[in-house]
């Protein structure tokens, strides 16, 4: 029978050296920077709702605690319940199989949980995969709830997909440098993204200026 | 519950399908900027790739 | 469940599988369409008292 350690103990004492790598080749220990990791283990949800819990209790926890995303908030630097089911799953370290399910089946119906996924994916999985696996949810525009440092803010899935592919810092978490698109693509690593709009090129340029034109 | 102390008013709401239209609309617009910024990027490549090729065909004479 | 932390006994947790974690997806998902009925049902109740 394959069980998980239900703590954290030989997680963070013995796989900092020793332990297997994410498909990215990173060390799952170490992905999130230290003080991050160390709020995390110090904070009563962790404690109380992150110890001896599987890859199916984390739909649990999500469904009854994850309301919104975020890395740490408030002037205490709270670690988010996301942030930490997110250091949970790098200890689980879920297959792709598990990760499908919360991202489609599960996500269709829990958004907070394809959210939580989605960063997983983005941290732990190789830059083709990243991309292969995040973009079709570029369609997903349910609304989201992120919270920070500074306050509650809306954004959006596909905004939240986009942060994850462009951006260097999401979460409270440096991401890893992974590669432009266009890099891949002339690799004929991946090919062309096709957008759920279809092909739009004469549209495009009147369509963006127009908008903006109203909303400015 | 510590973890989920609500101390501030939260004014965000996060219900979906209030206004689908509009929900769509706001969808396809950003939708649009990120073509347009990927289409952007792409261009910028192949204007990077044809000045090393041009810099490439240059003569030595050319080159000072 | 912190005690067990506390006093360092940490045993071990079973791995769920993608099939595990796709029923668990379901009787969550299941579990609160029930909920929302029987809101609906209390608050319909509620309505019929008023009426009264």
């Amino acid at each position: 029978m394959a069980t998980h350690r239900a703590d954290e103990k030989r997680f963070l004492d013995e796989r900092g050296s020793s332990g297997p790598l994410a498909p990215n080749g990173l060390n799952p220990a170490t992905i999130m920077e230290k003080p991050v990791r160390e709020r995390i283990v110090d904070c009563y949800f962790w404690k109380d709702q992150c110890f001896a819990v599987n890859e199916a209790d984390i739909v649990n926890r999500v469904v009854d605690h994850v309301h919104f995303i975020g890395g740490t908030y408030g002037d205490a630097q709270r670690p988010s319940p996301f942030l930490c089911l997110a250091f949970k799953l790098l200890q689980l370290g879920p297959g792709d199989d598990v990760l499908r399910e919360y991202l489609e089946f599960g996500g269709e119906k829990f958004k907070y949980l394809r959210a939580l996924a989605l960063f997983y994916v983005r941290l732990t999985r190789q830059a083709k995969d990243v991309y292969l696996f995040l973009e079709p949810f570029l369609k997903d525009y349910r609304k989201l709830k992120r919270r920070g440092r500074t306050g509650t803010s809306l954004t959006f899935m596909d905004e939240f997909v986009d942060d994850l592919l462009v951006k260097e810092r999401v979460c409270g978490t440096t991401l890893w440098k992974m590669p432009k698109r266009e890099i891949l693509e002339d690799l004929d690593v991946l090919e062309p993204r096709i957008s759920p709009l279809g092909d739009i090129e004469d549209l495009l340029e009147s369509d963006v200026e127009e908008a903006d034109g109203r909303n400015g | 519950k510590n973890w989920d102390d609500e101390e501030e008013v939260d004014e965000v709401d996060d219900t979906d399908d209030v206004d689908p239209d509009a929900e769509y609309a706001a969808w396809k617009l950003r939708e649009l900027k990120r073509i347009k910024r990927e289409r952007e990027a792409i261009e910028e490549r192949e204007k990077e790739l044809e000045e090393v090729e041009r810099r490439k065909n240059l003569t030595e004479e050319e080159r000072k | 469940m912190q005690h067990l932390r506390a006093i360092g006994q940490t045993g071990e947790v079973k791995k769920a599988s993608a099939e595990d974690v796709r029923e668990r997806i379901e009787r969550i998902w299941e579990r609160m369409q029930e909920e929302k009925k029987d809101d609906v049902k209390t608050l319909g109740e509620r309505l019929e008292i008023r009426k009264e």
